[in-house]
């Protein structure tokens, strides 16, 4: 356009009673019509904020589904972050604080009283998630997991990973002393110590080779160690009241089954267990440890720690040595998708919506994280890929009959006074009655003080 | 602005020149200077006394981190005074700071009178000790953490000589030792510098005189050296021991507080009653006696110091 013909064009408007200030007016009305534009379609987008623990299968699969989820929403964003499994939790305790919190977020099993008792995660509706009801959703997942996830019969978390531990072996170990690894695999305690030490090659003091070795590193992992242990002596680790009742009978029998294994049975070097590798399995995957108690390790891991036990497969995960005659159970735990309650409602609709995309596809989820258990029982175990994994059976068998780790809203109080305690007995041999009344006392100063 | 202010006679008392420049003007001064620090005193009570004083009514309130605060006055104060964990850090805190301080403070005199002896290579060594320093604090963690493993390099290196397999860090005997240890071999070498900038800074004359009057190596030391280094002890004893009671990697990394309490300090004490328990009163509570306790020692430390100081001028 020339400017003869825009003065024309003026004057034209000019003559149809539109004065040059309407005309200025209107080119800034479509201006800033044209800067607004993308706001306003921005208007339905909705931004998510969600975060979750490191792990080589479940961060990369999760990963997967929300770039999977936000290419078949265009209006939806997901910032995916995640942190190390350990800081999780207390990342999210800080974001809640500096109201930095994400949206969504996954939840370590143990920490859901912790974010129930404070208000901070939504209830869920199960409609959302693809339940008819309640009772549809309860009977889809294993009652120790439930337990967890609920609460007064609502839903606070979408379950994704449960999993039971399993005594790992080293089957080329235990044939090199003679030993069968199906026949001898040791289901009481006793038999446990024995073959433990059989296992063991020691040099003067210096241990080449650890029969079992329990992880001393972090409060959680000495936990869940202990816990199918306390539980399987006959105790508990509250009472009805609330109570702390690891100093009990059953407690210190407990502690004394866990010592037994280095103390009695020599099969275990507590003062090397200490300095446990982050990757805690490392030492049964590099084979200095002959057993070693772990949540499903997935070939992969193994493959890129040893090719020759992954390629030979020497190895077999069996279920845990029973104490008394009973048979062995081990710790389970899970992890729940939950939805931060300070979300405003069009984004907890999106987090529903989200939540039932990523756990939709089981058998994406099993092909890309196995051996990992799905929580949910529905439309993925009969799967042949599922059914052909090498020992399934015990790795299921492990997650349908484990107990969970205490459940209290005092959790971390809780495993760092145990772990101080185990601490106590197995390095500096402390009389384990008074070390267990010491940690008794103080999850019950917890208690008392969290009660308010 | 009158003249008669500026020749009042109180202004006649201080300097002449004092006396000279109009009041009106001085107050301008005064007033600019106030704006042109006023960004700093500003930035310094948001960021470091605002903070300061809120963690300390931080402790007198019960707060999760997540519900407002709720005062509950001195209850904070009384819980840690129950808590024999507390009681356990708070003394395991003491041992470290007297035990760092002291061995940091001795080292760092140590090596830079040896460097000082001008023996050809010592700045050679010099640069090869404080190499240490330039080592990030976890890198010396890791490091130390394998050395000292029970199987690790430092008990290889003894066996020849008949020592026994000691378990540095998983032993409430030598843990806590281990880690001064390890503090004391990343930070001396930065005093060693300080110590020896003062003692290259000393006047030879005292060091001739005494010489020529007979006085030892020793003697030279004990009364000529260390009386003029006074203020830079007094430096480096401040500022090591607030080093030290801020310290948290290395117990962290180390140990993790272990086996059992026996390494773990206040700071660890105060990170995890804040994050893990999500108990942000209680933390404040521990910071602040933390706080409490380096003022008494600083102030103390200072008037130690000030009045040899003055004996010695």
């Amino acid at each position: 356009m020339d400017n003869t013909e825009s003065k024309l064009r003026v004057r034209g408007a000019r003559s149809k009673g539109v004065s040059r200030r309407d005309a200025l007016a209107l080119i800034g009305a479509a201006g800033a019509a044209a800067v607004a534009s993308p706001a306003l379609g921005q208007a339905s987008r909705v931004n998510l904020s969600f975060w979750t623990f490191e792990n080589p299968q479940q961060r990369p699969w999760l990963h997967k589904r929300v770039r999977q989820y936000m290419e078949k929403n265009p209006n939806v964003n997901v910032e995916f972050q995640w942190f190390t499994f350990a800081d999780l939790g207390k990342k999210i305790s800080v974001g809640y604080a500096t109201g930095t919190a994400p949206d969504g977020f996954v939840s370590q099993d143990w920490l859901m009283p912790t974010w129930q008792a404070k208000g901070l995660i939504a209830p869920l509706d199960i409609q959302k998630l693809g339940y008819n009801s309640y009772k549809d959703f309860s009977d889809d997942f294993p009652e120790a997991f439930l337990a967890g996830a609920t609460k007064d019969g609502k839903v606070y978390g979408f379950p994704t990973w449960f999993y039971g531990f399993l005594n790992y072996l080293n089957t080329k170990h235990f044939a090199s002393v003679g030993l069968d690894p199906e026949r001898d695999a040791p289901l009481s305690w006793e038999k446990f110590g024995e073959v433990a030490k059989k296992l063991t090659i020691k040099e003067g003091n210096r241990f080449v080779r650890q029969g079992f070795k329990f992880a001393m590193h972090a409060p959680q992992w000495t936990m869940v160690q202990f816990n199918p242990i306390l539980v399987g002596a006959g105790g508990s680790w509250f009472d009805a009241s609330g109570k702390c009742t690891i100093n009990n009978a059953a407690g210190v029998k407990a502690m004394k089954l866990r010592a037994s294994i280095a103390k009695e049975y020599g099969a275990e070097d507590p003062a090397e267990s200490i300095a446990t590798n982050p990757l805690p399995q490392m030492d049964w995957l590099k084979e200095r440890a002959s057993m070693f108690w772990c949540h499903p390790i997935p070939p992969p891991a193994i493959q890129s720690q040893n090719t020759a036990m992954a390629s030979e497969h020497y190895y077999r995960p069996v279920q845990y040595a029973g104490i008394d005659g009973k048979p062995g159970i081990s710790t389970t735990y899970g992890f729940n998708l939950v939805i931060n309650a300070r979300a405003p409602a069009e984004k907890q609709a999106a987090l529903h919506d989200l939540y039932k995309f990523i756990m939709s596809d089981a058998e994406d989820c099993w092909n890309d994280t196995q051996p990992f258990p799905i929580a949910r029982k529905s439309g993925w175990t009969n799967n042949p890929k599922v059914q052909s994994f090498p020992q399934i059976a015990e790795i299921l068998k492990a997650r349908d009959q484990g107990v969970f780790l205490p459940r209290t809203p005092v959790y971390n109080e809780l495993a760092d006074a145990v772990h101080r305690a185990v601490q106590r007995v197995m390095l500096n041999g402390a009389d384990i009655q008074a070390t267990l009344n010491e940690a008794a006392a103080e999850v019950d100063r917890a208690t008392a003080n969290a009660r308010g | 602005m009158t003249m008669q202010a500026v020749s009042g006679p109180a202004r006649v008392e201080g300097s002449e020149v004092a006396a000279a420049i109009p009041s009106g003007f001085s107050r301008r001064i005064r007033r600019w200077g106030l704006i042109f620090v006023a960004p700093t005193l500003l930035f310094l009570a948001i960021f470091k006394y605002g903070p300061m004083l809120w963690a300390i009514g931080l402790s007198f309130t019960s707060y999760d981190m997540v519900s407002q605060p709720q005062y509950i006055g001195l209850q904070n104060y009384r819980l840690l005074l129950e808590n024999p964990v507390f009681r356990e850090t708070l003394i395991n805190t003491f041992v470290y700071v007297g035990a760092s301080t002291a061995f940091m403070t001795m080292a760092g005199l140590g090596l830079a009178l040896a460097i000082n002896t001008r023996v050809p290579g010592a700045r050679h060594c010099m640069t090869a000790i404080f190499l240490t320093n330039l080592m990030p604090i976890i890198a010396v963690c890791l490091v130390w953490r394998l050395l000292l493993h029970p199987y690790g390099l430092v008990n290889q290196l003894l066996a020849p000589l008949g020592v026994g397999r000691v378990d540095w860090l998983t032993n409430e005997a030598t843990a806590m030792p281990a880690i001064v240890f390890v503090t004391v071999w990343r930070f001396a070498p930065y005093f060693m510098v300080v110590f020896l900038a003062a003692l290259l800074a000393l006047p030879d004359d005292y060091f001739e005189a005494a010489e020529l009057d007979g006085a030892g190596v020793f003697r030279r030391f004990w009364h000529i050296t260390l009386p003029l280094l006074m203020p830079t002890v007094f430096f480096v004893v401040v500022v090591s021991a607030l080093l030290s009671a801020r310290i948290f990697l290395m117990p962290f990394i180390m140990t993790g507080g272990g086996p059992g309490n026996a390494t773990r300090v206040l700071s660890m004490l105060i990170y995890e009653t804040g994050f893990s328990y999500m108990k942000m009163g209680q933390a404040a509570a521990i910071s602040v006696v933390l706080f409490a306790i380096m003022l008494v020692f600083t102030t103390l430390q200072m008037r130690l110091f000030m009045r040899r100081e003055q004996v010695y001028s």
